[in-house]
C-alpha cells in the first residue's frame, strides 16, 4: 500500500497498480477509451493523460504505475489541455455520424467529446474512409468510426482465445479487420460489441431498431446453459430489442456468450404460439383458455380413473424454471404418478438411486480459474459452457493444465496438455485407465479392471494420470454433456466417483440448462422436491417412451429434437390417447398433440434458475407474454385447480419457490459410496469398409440446444450452425470412395435420413460425427451406431 | 342641485347614445383595415409553427434517418417512431406518427432534426373528421412535405440569416 494524492485527495492504493485503477477505486473520473479492467493495458488512445508532478509531460493514467507520494492532477490545466488535444485528434478521422449510429446515446466517444471536444472542428481536410468488412451475422462493422483502441483485438487474443480481429497497417492506414474473407465465429464474439467504445462494432440483429434511451431494462437469467448468466433484457414497444450482460463476478463476470445474447430473436420469432389449441379431427382449433384447460383436465382425470395414474407421464424441457419443475411434479404426484423427468437426452439411468441431490460442480464457478488441473471428459466445454471455457483459459494462463478425453478432437480455446481421443464407446474404458493409473496402489475393483481392459493401455493415459497428481491446488474432473448423454453414462459417473473417493479430486457433472433446479424441485421419477424419496420410483424418460403410456404431458420441449430416443417417441405419441403439449412455438407442437397450451418464455415469466454450483437466482418477468401465452407456473397452477388437486393455491411464483429449500449445502455431485460399478459393456463392433457400419459421435451443437435458440435466426446463420452432416476423416472418405458434398443415406435401426458428407479430421477412423438437435438429423435421435449407404 | 339638473337633461336627450353614434359616424368614412378571411389573409412569419411535414431531398430520397432525436425531444410525446435497416442498408423509419392532439406546436422537433426532415409548415387551417385522423402517419407527412416543399424551402431561406 502506498499513499498518493489525486486532485488533492489522499488515497491509499495498492503498490504496482496504475493511476487509473487507484482513481477508479476512489471514484475519481479519468476519461479513457482503450483501458478496460478485464483486458491488458495497451495505452494507445491517450485519452487518459493526467498531470503528474515532477514529470516533464502528461502521462497516461492507465499505464503509469503509482509510486509512493505521487501527486496527480486529473483536472489541472495541463491535464485538461492534453485531454482536449487527444480528443481533437480522435475526432479528426471520426465521421461524426451519430444520428445514424447505433452507439449514439450510449457512446463513450460522444459523451467525452461533449466534455473535452471543441464546438467547431479546425480540420478541413478530407477524412479517412475505410471499407466495412462483413464479419458474420452477429456483428455489424462501420470501420470509419474506429478509434483504434484495440479493445476488440485484445479481447479476442486474451479472453476469447482466438484472434479473429487484428490491426493491419500503421498510423492513418491502420485498420481493424479479419483475415481476408473470414468471419468472426467465436461463441463469445458479441462481447466485442460491448467493448467497442464507439459504433464501429455494433449488433447486427439490433441494428437501427431502437435507441438506448427508449429501452427499458429488466433483469433475467439465461436458460440455455447451466451457468445461469445474468442478463439485462432491454425492451421497447413490448418486444425484446437486445440483451446485454449484467455484471456478476461469481457467474458471468461482464461477459455473455452469443447464445445468451442473441437467443432473444427466438423469443420474438413469428413462430410463437399465441392461443391455446385443441385438436378437432386432424387439425387444431384455437380456443379460449377455459376450454383448453377443461379439456385437458377431463382427459387426464378420465385416463387416471380408467387406467390408473401410472398411465400418465410428463417430460419437461431442462430450460424450464424451478417453479415449473416443482408444479409439474406436484401435479403428476397429485394425480398419483411418479412418471416425471427432465433428462431428455440422457439414456443411462442405472445409478439413479445413488445420485447426489443434483449434478453440478463441486468447485464453485468463480474458483475454476484458480484450479491447478482440469480433466474434461466427454465435454466440448467451449460450446457447452462458453463462459466457463473462458475461466479455464484463464486457468491455463495462470499456469494450470487441462487435459481432455473426448470422442473427437474438439478444438478448444485453451491449450490442452493432453488431448485424448477415443471412440465414443471407449470413453468409460479410457477413463477407467486414467483412474487406475492415477489412484495407483489402491485395490482396483474387478468391474473397473474389466472396463479398463476393453482398450489397450497407452502412454497417454499414464501421462494424463500423472498430470492430475502431485500438484498444489484443486484438480477437477468435468463430465460434460457428451458424458451425461453417453450410453454408459452411469459407468462414467461411477468411475469418476471412484477416482474422487480415492484422491482429493473434485468432480463436476454438468447438468443440462436448468437441470439442477429440476433435480431439486423433484422433477425426476425417483425423488420428490428437496431430495425426498418416493416409495416406488416412477418411469424415467426412456421407460416412459418404451412403456407406451396413455397420456403424455410435454412441457416446453420440441419432441423430435430435444429427445435422444426420437424413433420411440413418434410411435409412443401416436399410440397415446391423450397428448398435452405446453409449447411456446407453433412448429414445436407435435402433430399428435390433443391440447396445446401456449407457453411464455424466459423473458416473460418469473422464475428461479439454479446453476451448476448451486446458486439459485430468481427473477421477475421482464415483459408480458405474447398473445394469450401464459407463464408455465401459472398454467400448471390453474391446471391443478381444474383437476381439483390439493395444494394448488399459490398466488405468486414466490409462493411456489418457498416450497423448495434453496439454501443449498455445498455441492457434492459424486455418486454415493456403495454405488455398484456397472459391468463393462462388450467391445464395440469394429469398423470395416464392407459393413459400412460406423460408430457415431453425437453431441448437441451450441445453437441447437433448445427450441428458443433453434429459432434465433441470426445464430442460425453462424458457422456453428451448419453442422448437420456426416463428418468423417479424409482417409475414410477415400476408403468409402466418396467426396465432400456427396449425399449418403444414414440408417439407424428403422429410421434413415439423407445427409451430405463433410470432411472433418477431428473424427477417428471407424467413427462418423453426426450431431443431434436439428430437424435434419432428428430421425436418428441419439443412435450410437449407424450404417451409411452412399447414394450414387 | 346643478348636478341633478344636468343628469336629468342628459337622460332625457339620450346624450350617451348620441356620443356613441358620433364615434360610429366618424369611423364610417375612414379607411377600413378588416381582413376578409378566408378570402384575404394576413402575412405569416417564416417561423410560423403549423402543421408538420417530412421533407425529401431534391432527388426524391426522404431525409429522415430515423435518429429519433425529435421523438426524444418532443415535450408532448407526440411523435412515435419505429425504425429498421432498409434493404439498401440505410437507416430508415418504418413508422413515423405525429399525434396532432398531443402536439403543442413548440417546434422542438424541427430544432432537433439534424437533416431538416421534420418541419412545421405554416399550414394552420386543418381539421379532422374523426378521431383517427388526428394522428398523421409517415406517408401523410411526406405527402404534406411534397406538396408544400417550395413554401417550406422559402420560409427556411428567409429565416436562415437569423439562425
Ligand atoms: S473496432 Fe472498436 S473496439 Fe475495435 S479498435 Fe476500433 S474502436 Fe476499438
Ligand atoms: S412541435 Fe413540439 S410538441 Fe409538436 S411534435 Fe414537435 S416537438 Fe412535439
Ligand atoms: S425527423 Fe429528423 S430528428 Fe426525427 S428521426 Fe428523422 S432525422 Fe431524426
Ligand atoms: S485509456 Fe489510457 S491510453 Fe487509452
Amino acid at each position: 500500500m502506498v499513499m498518493i494524492i489525486i486532485d488533492g485527495q489522499e488515497i491509499e492504493a495498492e503498490a504496482g497498480s496504475m493511476i487509473i485503477q487507484a482513481a477508479d477505486k476512489a471514484d475519481i473520473y479519468i476519461p479513457r477509451f482503450c483501458y478496460h479492467e478485464k483486458l491488458s493495458i495497451a495505452a494507445n488512445c491517450r485519452m487518459c493523460l493526467v498531470e503528474v508532478e515532477k514529470a516533464p509531460k502528461p502521462l497516461p493514467a492507465c499505464a503509469t504505475p503509482i509510486a509512493d507520494g505521487m501527486v496527480i492532477h486529473t483536472v489541472s490545466e495541463q491535464a485538461v489541455e492534453a485531454q482536449q488535444g487527444t480528443m481533437e485528434f480522435l475526432l479528426i478521422n471520426h465521421p461524426l455520424d451519430c444520428p445514424i449510429c447505433d452507439q449514439g446515446g450510449e457512446c463513450p466517444l460522444q459523451d467525452q467529446a461533449l466534455g473535452y471536444g471543441g464546438d467547431v472542428s479546425r480540420f478541413s481536410e478530407g477524412k479517412r474512409v475505410v471499407d466495412d468488412p462483413d464479419i458474420g451475422p452477429l456483428i455489424e462493422t462501420e470501420m470509419t468510426r474506429c478509434i483504434h483502441c484495440t479493445r476488440c483485438v485484445r479481447f479476442g487474443q486474451e479472453v476469447a482465445g482466438i484472434m479473429e480481429l487484428g490491426a493491419i497497417g500503421r498510423g492513418e492506414d491502420m485498420k481493424i479487420a479479419t483475415v481476408i474473407g473470414r468471419t468472426v465465429d467465436s461463441e463469445v464474439s458479441g462481447n466485442a460489441i460491448d467493448l467497442c467504445p464507439v459504433g464501429a462494432l455494433t449488433s447486427k440483429p439490433y441494428r437501427f431498431t431502437a435507441r438506448a434511451w427508449e429501452l427499458a431494462s429488466h433483469d433475467a437469467i439465461s436458460p440455455h446453459d447451466c451457468l445461469g448468466s445474468n442478463l439485462n433484457i432491454q425492451t421497447a414497444h413490448d418486444t425484446v430489442k437486445r440483451v446485454l450482460p449484467r455484471t456478476n463476478e461469481h457467474v458471468n463476470e461482464c461477459w455473455l456468450s452469443d447464445r445468451d445474447r442473441f437467443s432473444y430473436e427466438g423469443v420474438n420469432s413469428s413462430d410463437r404460439l399465441l392461443q391455446p389449441l385443441v385438436r378437432v379431427g386432424d387439425r387444431f382449433e384455437e380456443v379460449a383458455w377455459e376450454v383448453a384447460l377443461q379439456r385437458a383436465a377431463t382427459a387426464l382425470s378420465d385416463i387416471g380413473k380408467a387406467e390408473g395414474p401410472g398411465a400418465i407421464g410428463a417430460l419437461a424441457s431442462p430450460t424450464a424454471t424451478l417453479e415449473e419443475f416443482f408444479l409439474l411434479q406436484q401435479l403428476m404426484r397429485g394425480l398419483g404418478s411418479d412418471n416425471v423427468d427432465h433428462r431428455l437426452r440422457q439414456r443411462d439411468f442405472r445409478d439413479d438411486s445413488f445420485t447426489a441431490l443434483f449434478p453440478g460442480t463441486e468447485l464453485p464457478v468463480e474458483q475454476i480459474q484458480d484450479a491447478a488441473r482440469v480433466l474434461l471428459v466427454g465435454c466440448h466445454l467451449r460450446k457447452e459452457l462458453p463462459l466457463v471455457a473462458l475461466r479455464v483459459r484463464e486457468l491455463c494462463r495462470m499456469g494450470g493444465q487441462v487435459a481432455a478425453l473426448n470422442p473427437m478432437d474438439y478444438e478448444q480455446n485453451f491449450p490442452l496438455t493432453e488431448a485424448l481421443v477415443v471412440a465414443p464407446s471407449a470413453l468409460p474404458a479410457a477413463l477407467a485407465r486414467i483412474a487406475i493409473a492415477r489412484v495407483d496402489q489402491v485395490e482396483v475393483p474387478e468391474e473397473l479392471r474389466q472396463w479398463a481392459e476393453l482398450i489397450p493401455d497407452s502412454e497417454e493415459f499414464a501421462r494424463t494420470a500423472k498430470m492430475l497428481s502431485d500438484v498444489e491446488g484443486e484438480v477437477v474432473v468435468v463430465l460434460g454433456q457428451i458424458a451425461a448423454q453417453h450410453r454408459e453414462a452411469s459407468a462414467l459417473r461411477a468411475i469418476a466417483s471412484w477416482l474422487a473417493q480415492h484422491t482429493g479430486i473434485r468432480l463436476a457433472f454438468l447438468p443440462e440448462a436448468n437441470g439442477a433446479a429440476a433435480w431439486i424441485a423433484g422433477c425426476v421419477p425417483h425423488r420428490q422436491a428437496n431430495g425426498d424419496g418416493v416409495p416406488e420410483p416412477g418411469l424415467n424418460v426412456s421407460q416412459m417412451l418404451s412403456a407406451r403410456l396413455s397420456a403424455y404431458l410435454l412441457f416446453g420441449l420440441e419432441p423430435t429434437m430435444d429427445l435422444a430416443a426420437t424413433g420411440n417417441l413418434v410411435s409412443a405419441l401416436s399410440d397415446a390417447s391423450f397428448v398435452l403439449s405446453f409449447s411456446a412455438f407453433r412448429s414445436a407442437v407435435p402433430a399428435q398433440a390433443d391440447v396445446v397450451f401456449p407457453l411464455a418464455l424466459f423473458t416473460e415469466s418469473a422464475g428461479t434458475y439454479v446453476n451448476c454450483d448451486g446458486r439459485a437466482q430468481s427473477v421477475e418477468a421482464a415483459m408480458d407474454p405474447r398473445g394469450m401465452a401464459r407463464a408455465g407456473w401459472k398454467i400448471l397452477r390453474v391446471l391443478g385447480n381444474y383437476l381439483a388437486l390439493p395444494g394448488f393455491d399459490y398466488i405468486t411464483a414466490d409462493d411456489v419457490r418457498s416450497r423448495v429449500n434453496l439454501s443449498l449445502p455445498e455441492v457434492v455431485c459424486r455418486l454415493e459410496e456403495g454405488c455398484p460399478l456397472p459391468g463393462a459393456a462388450s467391445k464395440s463392433v469394429p469398423w470395416s469398409a464392407e459393413s459400412q457400419r460406423f460408430e457415431r459421435v453425437v453431441d448437441v451443437p451450441i445453437y441447437d440446444v433448445d427450441p428458443i435458440v433453434r429459432r434465433a435466426s441470426s445464430l442460425q446463420r453462424t458457422r456453428d450452425h451448419s453442422l448437420a452432416a456426416v463428418h468423417m476423416n479424409k482417409e475414410q472418405l477415400l476408403a468409402l470412395n466418396v467426396k465432400a458434398g456427396d449425399s449418403v443415406r444414414v440408417i439407424a435401426d428403422t429410421d434413415e435420413v439423407r445427409l451430405t458428407i463433410t470432411p472433418d479430421d477431428r473424427v477417428l477412423d471407424g467413427c462418423v460425427y453426426i450431431p443431434m438437435g436439428s430437424a435434419a438429423t432428428a430421425p436418428l435421435g441419439g443412435a450410437d451406431y449407424i450404417e451409411l449407404k452412399v447414394v450414387r | 342641485m346643478l348636478r341633478i339638473f344636468i343628469r336629468f337633461i342628459k337622460t332625457y336627450f339620450l346624450w350617451e347614445l348620441l356620443r356613441g353614434l358620433a364615434l360610429t359616424g366618424s369611423r364610417l368614412f375612414r379607411r377600413k383595415f378588416t381582413v376578409q378571411y378566408p378570402d384575404e389573409k394576413t402575412p405569416k412569419s417564416p417561423r410560423f409553427r403549423g402543421l408538420h411535414a417530412l421533407r425529401r431531398y431534391p432527388n426524391g430520397e426522404e431525409r429522415c434517418i430515423a435518429c429519433k432525436l425529435c421523438e426524444a425531444v418532443c415535450p408532448a410525446v407526440a411523435i412515435t417512431i419505429e425504425s429498421e435497416e432498409r434493404e439498401d442498408g440505410t437507416r430508415r423509419t418504418t413508422r413515423y406518427d405525429v399525434d396532432l392532439f398531443k402536439c403543442v406546436y413548440c417546434g422542438f422537433c424541427e430544432e432537433a432534426c439534424p437533416v431538416d426532415s421534420i418541419v412545421l409548415t405554416d399550414i394552420h387551417e386543418f381539421h379532422f373528421e374523426g378521431r383517427e385522423g388526428t394522428v398523421i402517419d409517415k406517408a401523410g407527412l411526406l405527402a404534406i412535405g411534397d406538396r408544400y416543399e417550395s413554401s417550406i424551402a422559402t420560409a427556411r431561406e428567409h429565416d436562415a440569416p437569423y439562425r
